[in-house]
């Protein structure tokens, strides 16, 4: 197909479908943007093409280009990290037809469990969404801004004109350099320097998710929102310079200029959070994530996302024994203080999760309460009794008991 | 124009997997002295100098038995290949050994490690043992390897002497490697030992 060695053809096509990270939105033009103003992001026709896409024949690139993702599809359908859960499936894909209208259903969506702040949209309709955007997202508008923003890319078919971009410029070996950081996912900044859309493109994808998130009846203001929960995070390892210095930020404005565009693009904030719908929707798997999120071993990163949980919603459990938890981890020189008071304030709360009384216990052993340790591990094995650290727990009980 | 294909060919080799067999007696960092029994091929990879030997039957996509002699406090238990961080940007944290660690927190630097590249790793089972003649835990974990959807089973040691960790885990696919090879791996950190 396009002149391009097979094996990278091939890798560039697995990574077609990976290489918008939703936080593209805030990078380019945004200035432009504004200066269309809300009235034009608040447009009452249809953004929308009027026509569905049609497969493209076989024989051409676009055609090539859908075969490839269809079978990338086929092995993303078999993948273990695929969340199989039909009413969290039907929630997202609901979203993704009041976002996309007559087009809904040519998309596809498929939640992956990674635990990083991440969507794409390949071209011939596969959505990936990870838990780690499911995690940060505060409500149904915020992830509505993402998802728009990467139905935008796909309406108006930017992978394809990136793949003929590249293939004129020969810069396909330089794109897939940028893929090399994609695998040492430990860390937010790694995966955002590999967004490859030209600046162009993620400003009209803005532009188009904008204008369909409105559409669809949520609040503007809350595509600005998300962004900037999310550079809270990139500054642990990018400074407070984050916002310039970072890889996907370099060559963009401040992103505190971009994130005021945005709003100005929003317009007022009227229309739908979808706060407690959302809630609701991602409550049964919300635990697990967080303790993805504690796996990841990054805790300063996962310090700011919590103590944001928390900000707002300062009785939330789970975000209470998340960062107990961290701070329980990372044991710097005030950390078991803060593990403690944390701990102490989620076992008190009503059904605290049993891994709270683990991680108490952990911490007043480490401060040589024995007879509080054995209290909270004894609560532990009360609530989970076949937990897989069982057998250490009661050792460390046999230990402490005078 | 002979030399210069020669200088050529060796600098190529340099950056190459170095692969060797190990059998009999061997001592990891000077420090871990372990008894070969079944012949394992010891495999370097080229850069970056790793703080632990690693061990394979079949291929390291398939099996690895990883070694840790005497990690000092504030030393990782691995080395991010150095590129991987972008410019302008801290390195992301690893898992680093401190002193006084407790069982626990020993387990959970070998979770977040084989976590790091964004597999999902389950512990299973984690169980005071005694591991190179000292006090410590054995752990079971199962790990969905991120970069090929494989489902392995892994199995690790790990104790601590005078502020030294010392360390041991085996992962391979849960189906077939894992039961087969794994009284292998067993066989010899059944007979690890500090040694000074």
């Amino acid at each position: 197909m396009m002149g391009m060695p097979s094996s990278g053809r091939r890798v560039f096509l697995r990574s077609a479908c990976k290489h918008c990270l939703g936080m593209g939105a805030l990078l380019p033009g945004l200035p432009a943007l504004a200066q269309e103003g809300a009235a034009a992001a608040g447009a009452t026709s249809s953004p929308l093409p009027a026509e569905r896409f049609v497969r493209p024949a076989l024989e051409t690139d676009e055609g090539g280009l859908w075969g490839m993702m269809d079978r990338e599809e086929a092995r993303l359908r078999r993948s273990p990290f695929v969340v199989r859960d039909s009413q969290l499936s039907k929630y997202l894909q609901d979203l993704v037809c009041r976002l996309a209208g007559d087009h809904c259903p040519d998309i596809r969506v498929h939640v992956v469990r990674t635990p990083l702040f991440n969507a794409t949209m390949a071209p011939n309709g596969m959505m990936q969404v990870w838990t780690g955007l499911l995690l940060r997202a505060e409500n149904e508008a915020q992830l509505a801004a993402i998802l728009g923003h990467e139905i935008g890319h796909y309406l108006e078919r930017h992978t394809l004109e990136r793949l003929r971009d590249m293939r004129s410029r020969a810069a396909f070996a330089q794109f897939m350099g940028l893929f090399g950081v994609v695998g040492a996912i430990g860390q937010l900044g790694a995966l955002a320097g590999a967004f490859a859309f030209s600046r162009e493109h993620e400003t009209r994808a803005d532009r188009l998710g904008m204008r369909l998130m409105k559409r669809a009846g949520y609040d503007g203001q809350q595509a600005a929102q998300v962004w900037d929960n999310l550079l809270g995070e990139l500054k642990v390892t990018g400074g407070q310079d984050a916002g310039k210095r970072s890889p996907m930020m370099a060559t963009h404005p401040p992103v505190e200029t971009r994130r005021d565009d945005l709003l100005k693009l929003a317009g007022d904030a009227s229309g739908s959070t979808g706060t407690a719908e959302y809630q609701q929707a991602m409550s049964q798997y919300r635990f697990g994530w967080l303790q993805d999120e504690i796996r990841r071993g990054q805790f300063e990163e996962s310090l700011v996302l919590f103590n944001r949980l928390l900000a707002r919603n300062a009785q939330d459990s789970q975000a209470l024994y998340a960062r107990g938890e961290v701070y329980r981890l990372r044991a710097g020189k005030e950390d078991l203080q803060e593990s403690l008071n944390d701990l102490t304030r989620v076992t008190a709360l009503e059904q605290p999760p049993a891994e709270a009384f683990r991680a108490l216990g952990l911490v007043q052993k480490q401060r040589t309460d024995g007879a509080s340790a054995v209290q909270a591990f004894e609560k532990y094995l009360a609530v989970a009794p076949e937990a897989a650290d069982a057998g250490l727990i009661k050792n460390y009980i046999a230990e402490l008991k005078p | 124009m002979k030399k210069i294909l020669i200088v050529l060919l060796l600098a190529f080799l340099s950056g190459c997997m170095s692969i060797t067999k190990v059998e009999g007696d061997q001592v990891v960092n000077s420090r871990m002295a372990v008894k070969v029994t079944d012949a394992w091929n010891k495999v370097s990879p080229p850069g970056t100098k790793q703080p632990f030997d690693m061990w394979t039957q079949e291929g390291l996509t398939l099996d690895h038995l990883r070694l840790w002699a005497a990690i000092k406090p504030g030393q990782a238990l691995l080395i991010r290949p150095v590129g991987n961080v972008p410019i302008g940007q801290k390195a992301p944290r690893v898992p680093t050994y401190e002193s006084g660690m407790q069982l626990d927190q020993l387990v959970n630097l070998f979770e977040i490690m084989y976590s790091a590249d964004g597999s999902i790793v389950n512990m299973t089972k984690v169980e005071p043992a005694v591991f190179a003649g000292e006090k410590g835990v054995r752990f079971e974990f199962a790990v969905t390897r991120k970069s090929d959807d494989v489902q392995l089973n892994g199995v690790g040691w790990v104790s601590q002497r005078k502020g030294e960790l010392f360390a041991a885990t085996f992962i391979a696919p849960k189906l077939s490697f894992f039961p087969r090879l794994l009284p292998k791996a067993e066989s010899i950190v059944r007979t690890a030992q500090i040694r000074g």
